[in-house]
């Protein structure tokens, strides 16, 4: 099967500064895909062009798609949820549903208020009336009730309380994933959505500087913690990140012998989180 | 098509003045007719019937219209503007509409779906009008309120009047949607800045005053292009020391062949169309403030 999104060369300028610089990366249907960064590393802009909000150089196809050129034909499989409360604060809850439903071919109504249903929202609000959470809760249950084959989160989660997060992602899992979906999702809090991913792109400086499964990231990385007397053993297994805690250093390795590495400690698989900061603070390549 | 009634139904639910001004309006003219002073009413019963009711026809139709010419060039500045001002532009764009249909609402709402809506509220104040006029005052003046041609006669000058408006103005209401996908803030001076700067630049520089001449004759000359003031016969009634000058009829006085084809409203139209296509490209360009 070909894939859902393929980039090639993405490169985005502002004026001097490249927000994105020759980018490559391919996103396969059937996948939860975190694309993971520090801030200003491009997140935000390669959504942007993924979406067709944005202008770029390079080849971009979403869905088979140019998405700048052909944003409205993209926006039939692909729906998103740009940051949180975009919603217009004037619109009635109701409003919302009837206009998604008048416009969109593939808004399926019955299950827009079947997912409002569950929540404290009624219609006759205003977006303005409604808590943060409330108002995520209400663009979820719109986008979520769209048969989209992509869904694009760009950090959606950003200010909602924690039990309102927990909410959103269980949401997120258990109502909409299957195997005829693909999302796409930005986040800060890396820890919140790696149990749920199962593939991560790392960028940073407008590069892709990971582009892997969870599965592979098992064979491919791993760490070890050793007291300060094995260090030098360690070290000599190339290690490209140390991080020194409680008396102790642990080593990241990339394709490493593991055999060796078990005589050195105890070798575990790095978390997404771990991983990303390795990546990112040690040499990436 | 269904989508473009579902984009002018959300301007409507956005911009609630839409409605709600001529409510207002038209409340508070009934309010001057069911509490005003009768005896002014009835004073001068010398003028003629006819006279009298043109003037009440045109008094509350010009009202209502004027109204409806400053909201509409708010409502332009405002529209393509406040969505991104707020990032629910962001949600808009979530959706399968293109940028062009999204810009053609907005235009098709401001020249026809907001003055046929001050229209419809201008007609049904001047029926309630009449009636309550009628009632209150004596026969005499609440004859004159119920000429039926008149009345036709305004439905078909109000009609004409929005299209001419709708054609004259697209050159105006382009570079307002213009301004409105561009600015990043202050909408307002943005859309007099840039006229001002080249009316001053070119008198300094060429010591010529053309832009200045131009844009004077596109605000103030559509009742000189659409109406044929030099054909139609003019009806003058004198009350007191004052005349009062009225068109004896409307069908010599609206000239549609001669505003199609005036070159001004042809060179107007064609550079309105290239400022809506300069719209719809900022609209796909800027999507944040």
């Amino acid at each position: 099967m070909s894939s859902l999104i393929e980039a090639h060369d993405l490169t985005k300028k502002y004026g001097a500064h490249l927000a994105l610089d020759r980018a490559a990366f391919n996103v396969e249907a059937g996948r939860i895909v975190g694309l993971i960064g520090p801030n200003g590393a491009g997140k935000t802009t390669a959504l942007r062009a993924i979406l067709g909000l944005t202008s770029y150089e390079g080849q971009l196809r979403v869905l088979g798609h140019e998405p700048y050129r052909e944003r409205t034909a993209l926006m039939q499989d692909a729906c998103f949820i740009a940051d949180v409360a975009v919603l217009p604060s004037w619109l009635r809850v109701d409003q919302a549903i009837d206009f998604v439903a008048g416009v969109h071919p593939r808004f399926r109504r019955d299950r827009a208020l079947e997912l409002l249903a569950r929540t404290t929202v009624t219609g006759r609000r205003r977006i303005r009336e409604l808590s943060k959470g409330m108002k995520t809760q209400v663009h979820l249950a719109l986008t979520m009730a769209i048969d989209a084959k992509l869904l694009v989160l760009d950090e959606p989660t950003l200010g909602l309380d924690i039990l309102a997060r927990r909410a959103f992602y269980d949401a997120l899992v258990n109502d909409y994933m299957d195997e005829t979906r693909t999302i796409l999702i930005t986040t800060h809090q890396v820890e919140e959505v790696e149990n749920l991913l199962t593939d991560v792109l790392f960028i940073d400086k407008g590069r892709i500087v990971l582009d892997s499964s969870l599965d592979s990231i098992a064979s491919r990385y791993a760490a070890i913690a050793v007291a300060a007397g094995d260090l030098d053993a360690a070290r000599a297994e190339k290690p490209f990140y140390e991080r020194r805690m409680l008396g102790k250093v642990v080593l990241y390795f990339e394709q490493p012998n593991f055999e060796r590495l078990q005589t050195l400690g105890e070798v575990h698989t790095p978390s997404v989180s771990d991983l990303f900061v390795a990546k990112l603070s040690g040499g990436a390549e | 098509m269904n989508t473009a009634v579902w984009l002018v139904r959300r301007e409507i639910w956005e911009n609630r003045a839409i409605w709600m001004i001529p409510l207002v309006i038209g409340g508070c003219m009934l309010l001057v007719a069911l509490f005003g002073r009768v005896d002014l009413m009835t004073a001068a019963p010398e003028v003629p019937s006819r006279a009298v009711g043109q003037i009440f026809l045109v008094a509350v139709g010009a009202t209502f219209f004027t109204v409806m010419s400053v909201y509409a060039t708010w409502y332009l500045l405002d529209c393509l503007y406040a969505d991104r001002k707020d990032r629910s532009v962001l949600f808009w764009k979530s959706l399968p509409i293109s940028d062009a249909m999204t810009v053609m609402s907005k235009l098709a709402t401001a020249l026809i779906v907001i003055p046929v809506l001050y229209f419809v509220a201008a007609d049904l104040t001047t029926l309630m009008m009449a009636f309550i006029i009628s009632v209150r005052a004596h026969a005499v003046v609440g004859g004159a309120l119920w000429h039926a041609d008149l009345w036709l006669q305004l439905q078909v000058l109000w009609l004409y009047m929005i299209a001419a408006t709708a054609v004259w103005f697209l050159p105006i209401a382009g570079y307002l949607l213009v301004v409105s996908a561009w600015a990043t803030r202050a909408v307002m001076l943005w859309s007099i800045l840039p006229p001002i700067a080249l009316i001053i630049g070119e008198r300094w520089f060429f010591g010529t005053h053309v832009i200045a001449h131009q844009i004077g004759v596109r605000l103030v000359s559509l009742p000189a292009v659409a109406f044929n003031g030099k054909l139609g016969s003019w009806v003058t009634t004198v009350v007191d020391h004052d005349t009062i000058r009225t068109p004896a009829s409307i069908w010599g006085f609206l000239d549609p062949v001669g505003f199609v084809s005036n070159p001004q409203t042809l060179i107007g139209a064609a550079l309105g169309v290239g400022l809506i296509a300069c719209a719809i490209q900022l609209r796909t360009r800027r999507t944040e403030i």
